[in-house]
């Protein structure tokens, strides 16, 4: 038991806090790969988790969460996909602008929802989700702590992996999806929507983003406040790049980062302990390591070619 | 420049953009249950009810006009520097350190506030010249080594604030605070309004001379609206590229240096109050013109300084809704921008 515990600890937080990252950045990565970045996922997640927390509250039932934080990613995300797509607006100020709305509006659902839960007829919040723990495979050593004994969020983000795996290495979507970043011309003279296949996969981003949400407010934590996410949205869109725009590329570094974090809980947790890195280092890796990754691993160019160009390029 | 029918145009957007955005949270609050015409009053006195709500107003503007310029000046350059919130923060942590370590014993103000500024510019442009770099040499895109920066900006303000930086005698983590010698005059008696205004009202008229008046803003344009002719025209558009992100920075940097000497309470916190991402939504309501950028903080200060009221009125609504104005304003105005260019090409065409 205790020649495990320490890699089980840090490994079980490591996968806890990479669940909603590795949800949001799936999303964000199809996008991407299709040209279109949205900056706007930490307000995506926000307007989830406020959605999914607001709605168990008024429902009483915490499973409302997951259908209203997927509708509010889809619909905040639908704005983007308008402007961005189809009027072709920048992507960068569209996604800082969503940004900005999704925090004022966040932030104002949760007062109103405060006042409601207050109100001449209180409402307590709901039972939440626990962790899930699977029988007999949560007894395996190490794996079964770290694997088996998450929330529920975290066995859909391994069954929608693997299925995006094989649909991205095994069918022509893959392939499309691809070449809507790389050749958005070539892919508009085989017949192929590049508007539509852009919108579908920029809706997809903001229903995975919205669920990421419910994950931080109904599963890990349990309840809103403000500002939640506190640059989590940003920190996907560095593990997306950091990941070079593929998925065991962002697996790898969403769990390698994770398991940094968990590793400095755990020594922060050690009394005693003398020679401790400062957390800032630990906070600002993930990010340093992207930017290194970009600058000096660069071979030739960097993601997608038409990433954040606006499509069709004639005026 | 522009023709006039342009122009007439980027204006009747805008407006338009501010009186949409304010129709639809008024159907928000109406739908909300909300007396969404009392409230917009409300909002208004709150704004512009007091010779006090007009000063703290101008307060709360004069980090955006620094952060909207920085903005501005990279973007009209085709530039995409969306790393005045890093940037500013590198300015911040310049002045924290020349205040309360390097020169804390300069006793006159004309000597110790230009020393800080200086600093917090040359910072500012500092952090600026890595992405620009990274671009010309290594090809990573400017926006996203900007926003990778912004993070590890706030960490490393945090990292300081606990070494370096940290106050004597106190476990708060914040700076020393700052000597008398460092504080921003204040230029009026109510609302903590101080003469950072006036400096930032100086870049701004410095901003639009140089854009305006030489050869070099003229450069900078050009750069910006077509590359390719720019360099055929034998413009050296890499350098501009650089000299452009550096003097984003510097501005950026200046809106960290005012708000520690003048806003913050003189010493610096773990966290700034983050005005680089709004910055952006100025530029851009300002039309990435300098006294667009002007008068677009004011609004925003305004919008701000009246949801505060809102906040303490009856109605009790978050000052964040303020938020929710700047958002769909920005939206709008993108919306808008791309219909009328479709409009034109239609005419064109036809």
């Amino acid at each position: 038991m205790s020649a495990f515990a320490a890699p089980t600890f840090i490994m079980k937080q490591a996968v806890t806090s990479a669940t909603p990252l590795l949800l949001a950045g799936f999303g964000e990565l199809l996008a991407q790969r299709a040209g279109v970045i949205d900056i706007g996922i930490e307000g995506l997640m926000l307007m989830g988790a406020i959605a999914a927390y607001g709605a168990a509250v008024v429902t009483g039932s915490a499973y409302a969460a997951i259908p209203a934080a997927i509708l509010a990613g889809v619909l905040f995300v639908a704005v983007f996909a308008l402007i961005t797509v189809w009027f072709r607006a920048d992507q960068i100020v569209t996604g800082t602008a969503l940004n900005i709305l999704a925090f004022g509006v966040s932030t104002t659902l949760w007062h109103a929802l405060q006042n409601y839960m207050t109100g001449p007829t209180p409402h307590d919040p709901p039972q939440l989700f626990d962790a899930i723990s699977i029988p007999i495979l949560r007894d395996i050593p190490f794996a079964g702590p770290v694997f088996f004994q998450q929330y529920g969020l975290f066995y859909f983000v391994v069954i929608l992996g693997i299925a995006l795996f094989m649909v991205l290495k095994q069918t022509r979507y893959g392939l499309i999806v691809q070449s809507l970043g790389d050749a958005p011309d070539a892919c508009d003279a085989a017949g192929i929507s590049v508007r539509l296949w852009r919108s579908g996969l920029v809706l997809f981003a903001g229903a995975c983003a919205g669920l990421a949400g419910a994950y931080l407010s109904t599963m890990r934590g349990h309840s809103f406040q403000v500002n939640m996410t506190a640059g989590q949205g940003f920190l996907v869109l560095a593990l997306v790049i950091f990941g070079r725009w593929t998925l065991s590329g962002l697996i790898a570094g969403t769990l390698l980062f994770g398991a940094l974090d968990g590793l400095q809980t755990y020594l922060a947790a050690i009394p005693g302990a003398t020679t401790r890195v400062p957390h800032q280092l630990f906070d600002m890796l993930p990010y340093a390591a992207t930017l290194i990754a970009l600058g000096v691993l660069t071979r030739s160019r960097a993601g997608p070619a038409y990433l954040a160009a606006p499509w069709p390029a004639d005026r | 420049m522009k023709p006039f029918a342009h122009v007439f145009a980027d204006l009747a957007i805008t407006a338009a953009a501010i009186l949409v955005a304010i129709a639809l949270v008024m159907a928000g609050l109406y739908l909300a249950g909300y007396p969404a015409h009392l409230v917009v009053f409300e909002w208004t006195r709150g704004a512009l009810g007091s010779r006090f709500d007009l000063a703290v107003a101008a307060k709360n503007a004069c980090p955006l006009i620094f952060t909207g310029l920085a903005a501005a000046v990279a973007f009209r350059s085709g530039v995409f520097n969306i790393g005045a919130e890093g940037q500013s923060i590198l300015g911040a942590i310049a002045t924290a350190f020349v205040a309360t370590r390097w020169l804390p014993a300069v006793g006159q103000s004309w000597v110790a506030i230009p020393a800080a500024l200086v600093c917090a510019a040359i910072f500012g442009a500092v952090w600026a010249v890595v992405p620009s770099l990274l671009d010309r040499y290594r090809g990573v895109p400017i926006v996203l080594s900007t926003i990778l920066l912004n993070f590890i900006a706030l960490q490393l303000l945090s990292l300081l604030l606990e070494g370096p930086l940290k106050a004597k005698g106190t476990e708060v983590v914040q700076s020393d605070p700052l000597p008398l010698a460092y504080w921003l005059p204040g230029l009026v008696d109510v609302g903590y309004l101080r003469i950072g205004i006036l400096i930032a009202l100086g870049v701004a008229a410095l901003v639009w001379l140089i854009q305006a008046r030489t050869s070099f803003g003229f450069e900078l344009l050009v750069t910006g609206l077509n590359p390719t002719v720019a360099r055929l025209s034998g413009m050296p558009v890499a350098a501009r590229q650089l000299g452009i992100m550096m003097i984003s920075g510097a501005i950026a940097g200046l809106a960290g240096a005012i708000q520690v000497m003048g806003i913050e309470g003189h010493f610096l916190g773990p966290t700034p109050v983050s005005y680089g991402y709004a910055g952006i939504a100025v530029a851009l309501l300002g039309r990435l013109h300098p006294v667009g950028v002007v008068l677009a903080a004011f609004f925003f200060g305004l919008l701000d300084q009246g949801a505060s009221n809102v906040e303490i009125s009856r109605y009790g609504l978050p000052h964040e809704v303020a938020d929710i104005v700047k958002g769909l304003i920005v939206l709008i105005i993108l919306v808008g921008t791309a219909y009328v260019a479709r409009l034109r090409t239609t005419v064109r065409e036809a």
